[in-house]
């Protein structure tokens, strides 16, 4: 213990005195703290615009409810309480929302949020006319990337690893104070691993610190989040520990051993990640092309036609057993249940075009992460998106829970209009609402398997340079 | 001193053709070239071949779309797909981060669907592997661990000591160094663009750019002045640093600087500074306007109410039944110019937006060659915001064409109230000539991109100033 202390002693009083060591940690720190305020800045946006989504659907849907006890003397009135209790012109015009909230800790990884959209408008009106939207965004931005805390973590922190670690053996030897050591009769290997667990604690310590005032700035702590992220980070910061214990092992000459943990460096970060995206492009190439076409605003090719309506109508209606009697109806609203029998018709039509388009999606994703394993930077980038909720899967549930909320908002129009009902003002109170239905099994299982991975890398690493360091010869 | 400089230029490359990291270093560079060119040229290929055919598919559906009125065919409005242009294979540039179809119908001008980047995953956000790529970040990097001990070591082993004392300058010395690492830059260089400008020649029969030649030299010449500063800077650092360690630690630290951390930094900083609205947001503010006027004269309802008072004043009829044309076409056609007009004014507000944004990190490359190689690249290869938005334009002002079209058709040939009764039919579809996309010339893409070219032309200044004086030889 005495030791250890008076190591730690030598290299607190080294780092004090190395004025390019304290400017290279409080760069990262002031890095870190911008990148929560970016990160937390961005959240806080999309939180704004948010409320303003939620705001203009209640403040809609007041309108409607408050129209059944007005006079209907006026033409507006009367034209607004004709779209709030009847469904020929409902349906079409009553407008939800479904949103991708953010997660409290979402600031400080922002994942995906800022290239799919988190939130949709949707209507009884074609699913695929109103699904493949965008948000705005700078394509220049994108291409940057965001300056979250994660990037801090993930790319930066490894630097710092890299620069108060490569020189521990080799700068000793070519200082010349190796022989001195080795008269000592501690090992060469405890020694360095005292000094490496310095700045461990000193960096992993930075790593937390930056994460807390991240919780902290947070709306709301969630203990699990909390620990799972901390846990990621020290995995993560363990790897490259052990990765430069490796380097060190090797006992190379200083220069040698930090172009080594720079082309480390480069390859886990830039070029094997690079590498696998064009190779993802190249084997799992994706057509959106066809999709493009769905999108489109159709209607039917005589609308003026009552026997093409009657037909699309039937059409529609062989597949709902559950509105019989509808058949009999059809007389009444026949161009609103022809237009809402086709837009649902299309939508099946299209159905499973969309959904292949989503399985080509889903296996590329697939496909790339099993590489993840190997890479223990995008390992970490993962398991921290999965863990705050923007990842690329979360964008995916969220499809999906549109698609079924889409259906609920149909049923709930379509089934009055077919069976000539009125919306009442107590059909207010159970009017279709978003649930998004994420696979948390499926989520905590991706996040455990990553850590498992990174450990795994990060042990094999630690006993490998355990053996090599007294085996090496500098 | 010519014959110096080629002496120690020749000493320079035999000892670096013995080291045999460096000729892994270099096979590697090579390699992962060779592999970003290949995989982009497949990415092209079949890109290419997807958005031929659903161009043709999509104009075979516009023309056999049947009789119907025009209005309605406006409606049904057809889809453009942006093409990759030829050079994409070298340089992606935002092309994963740009919207790739737009579906063009009457009342609403829509926005881009479907970005790359969201079928990738997490992983899109480390960045792919493009020719580019390794010839902005990766290839400095080799030449910082060649060259970082260059004066070094001499240093340290005195034989700097020696060759001045043989009446050979610094200036000599320095030259012939740069002139080595240069030699290497030219050997990866050349047959890189050589090859390139082939495969464009070879590939252009139905490319979108027609100046492929003068981008693919522009494209050498910036690279040539980027690697060739990044070159004089590490020898001279080099040079100026006690130990190699030191020197090694300078450049590496420059490297990640530059290359990683100030070209994220400036761009979010430009997003925090200007920030965006919501998509929501800006159309709420397009919606309103068109509904109630970019100024109070202008509510809808006033429009069309001073519209028909034009129309039958013009005409010198009480009613709408009696002018010779269906004034509904009329009033559509007004409606769509007015929304051309708030779109219009929108779009642009929005641009100058992103505009900003881009030019703190464009002013970045000051102090970041990295910046400016990459935007420079990237807009000689069309990939680039600008390309982008020429082609938003184009497509935009092809709407225009065939909404208008449909409108005017309907004007004239139909009768004012009567919509079931008029049919147009294939004639009126082919009017519409096929979307074809050209990019603007090079020419025209340069007057953006001032900046850029000058922070690279003065970091090449730089360092021609910073090659020592044959007068001086104090740096041992």
């Amino acid at each position: 213990m005495k030791l250890i202390l008076l190591l730690w002693q030598r290299e607190g009083i080294s780092i004090i005195r190395n004025t390019f060591q304290i400017i290279m940690l409080s760069t990262v720190f002031l890095l870190g703290m911008y990148a929560i305020y970016y990160g937390h800045s961005k959240i806080t946006e999309q939180q704004k615009t948010i409320k303003n989504v939620e705001q203009i659907e209640k403040e809609e849907f007041e309108h409607y409810k408050k129209s059944f006890y007005r006079d209907h003397t006026s033409v507006k009135e009367k034209q607004l309480f004709d779209i709030a209790s009847k469904p020929a012109y409902a349906w079409y015009r009553h407008g939800y929302h479904a949103i991708l909230n953010p997660h409290s800790l979402a600031h400080m990884s922002l994942g995906q949020r800022d290239i799919e959209p988190y939130y949709y408008k949707l209507t009884g009106m074609s699913l695929y006319y109103q699904l493949f939207q965008i948000e705005l965004a700078n394509p220049l931005k994108l291409y940057a990337g965001n300056f979250d805390l994660s990037f801090v973590l993930i790319y930066l922190f490894p630097l710092l690893i890299i620069a108060f670690t490569y020189g521990l053996y080799a700068e000793e030897k070519e200082n010349g104070m190796l022989p001195l050591l080795r008269l000592q009769t501690i090992g060469l290997r405890k020694i360095l691993l005292i000094r490496m667990a310095f700045y461990y604690v000193l960096i992993v310590g930075l790593g937390i610190l930056l994460s807390s005032i991240g919780f902290l700035v947070s709306s709301e702590l969630d203990v699990l989040s909390i620990f799972l992220w901390i846990s990621a980070i020290l995995c993560y910061l363990s790897f490259w520990f052990a990765l430069m214990f490796l380097l060190i092992s090797l006992k190379k000459n200083s220069s040698l051993t930090a172009i080594s943990a720079a082309s480390l460096w480069l390859l886990f970060l830039i070029v094997l990640p690079a590498i696998l995206n064009v190779y993802a492009n190249l084997v799992y190439s994706i057509d959106n092309t066809s999709l493009a076409e769905i999108t489109r605003r159709k209607g039917l090719e005589n609308e003026d036609d009552v026997n093409e309506s009657k037909a699309v109508i039937f059409e529609y209606l062989q597949n709902r057993n559950d509105l019989k009697g509808a058949d009999s109806l059809i007389e009444i609203n026949i161009m609103a249940k022809a237009y809402a029998a086709f837009t649902a018709l299309n939508d099946n039509h299209h159905r499973k075009e969309v959904s292949d388009y989503f399985d080509q999606i889903r296996l590329r994703q697939k496909r790339i992460s099993a590489f993840r394993w190997a890479n223990p930077a995008v390992n970490t980038q993962g398991i921290l998106n999965e863990i705050v909720e923007t990842d690329s899967e979360i964008f995916q549930s969220f499809y999906q829970s549109i698609e079924s909320f889409h259906k609920d908002i149909t049923s709930f129009y379509f089934d009055k209009l077919f069976l000539n009902k009125e919306i009442t003002s107590k059909d207010y109170e159970t009017l279709p609402k978003f649930n998004l239905k994420i696979d948390s099994q499926d989520r905590n299982q991706k996040i455990r398997n990553g850590f498992i991975e990174i450990m795994v890398a990060t042990f094999l690493l630690f006993g490998l340079s355990w053996i090599l360091f007294n085996k090496t010869t500098f | 001193m010519k014959r110096q400089v080629f002496l120690i230029s020749g000493k320079e490359l035999k000892g670096l053709a013995r080291q045999n990291s460096l000729k892994i270093l270099f096979t590697i560079i090579m390699v992962l070239l060779g592999f970003a060119l290949y995989a982009g040229h497949i990415a092209y290929k079949q890109q290419k071949i997807m958005v031929e055919t659903a161009q043709k598919e999509r104009r075979a559906e516009w023309l056999d779309q049947g009789d119907k009125h025009p209005h309605i065919a406006a409606h049904y409005g057809t889809y453009v797909f942006k093409p990759k242009t030829l050079l994409s294979l070298f340089d992606f540039g935002l092309d994963t981060y740009t919207g790739t179809s737009v579906y063009l119908e009457a009342h609403y001008p829509h926005e881009f669907m479907f970005r790359p980047a969201q079928g990738y995953g997490n992983m899109i956000r480390f960045g792919e592997l493009s020719a580019a790529l390794v010839l902005q970040l990766l290839l400095p990097l080799l030449i910082i661990f060649i060259t970082f001990q260059t004066f070094t070591k001499e240093k340290e082993t005195g034989t700097l000591k020696l060759l001045v004392s043989q009446g050979v300058s610094i200036r000599s010395i320095y030259l012939g160094k740069v002139l080595a690492y240069s030699i290497i830059v030219f050997t990866i260089m050349v047959p890189f663009f050589t090859g390139l400008y082939i495969v464009g020649t070879i590939e252009n029969t139905s490319s979108v750019i027609t100046d492929m030649g003068v981008r693919v030299l522009l494209l050498f010449l910036v690279y040539i002045g980027y690697l060739w500063a990044f070159t004089n800077f590490s020898v001279w650092i080099s040079l100026k640093s006690s130990s190699a360690r030191n020197a090694l630690l300078t450049l590496l630290i420059f490297w990640i600087v530059t290359g990683i951390i100030i070209p994220k930094t400036s761009a979010n900083l430009g997003e925090t500074l200007y920030p965006l609205p919501s998509m929501k947001i800006y159309k709420e503010a397009i919606q309103n306007d068109i509904a109630n006027g970019m100024n109070p004269n202008e509510t809808k309802e006033k429009r069309m109410a001073r519209l028909k008072e034009d129309y039958l004043q013009q005409y010198g009829v009480d009613s709408l039944n009696q002018l010779p044309l269906n004034f509904e076409g009329i009033q559509m056609q007004e409606g769509e110019e007015y929304t051309n007009k708030v779109y219009d004014f929108h779009d642009a507000a929005l641009y100058k937006k992103f505009e900003l944004q881009n030019r703190a990190g464009s002013l970045m490359g000051f102090v970041a060659p990295y910046i400016a190689v990459r935007n420079l690249s990237m807009a000689f290869a069309a990939t680039d915001w600008y390309s982008f938005n020429d082609f938003q334009e184009k497509t935009n002002n092809y709407r225009r064409h065939l909404i208008r079209s449909m409108n005017n058709d309907m004007a004239k040939n139909s009768r004012y109230g009567e919509f079931y009764e008029y049919k147009a039919g294939r004639n009126l579809w082919e009017t519409i000539s096929d979307f074809k996309y050209l990019t603007p010339k090079v020419t025209m893409i340069f007057k953006y991109y001032g900046m850029e070219l000058a922070s690279l032309s003065l970091w090449v200044l730089i360092m021609f100033i910073l090659i020592p004086s044959s007068s001086k030889n104090k740096f041992i």
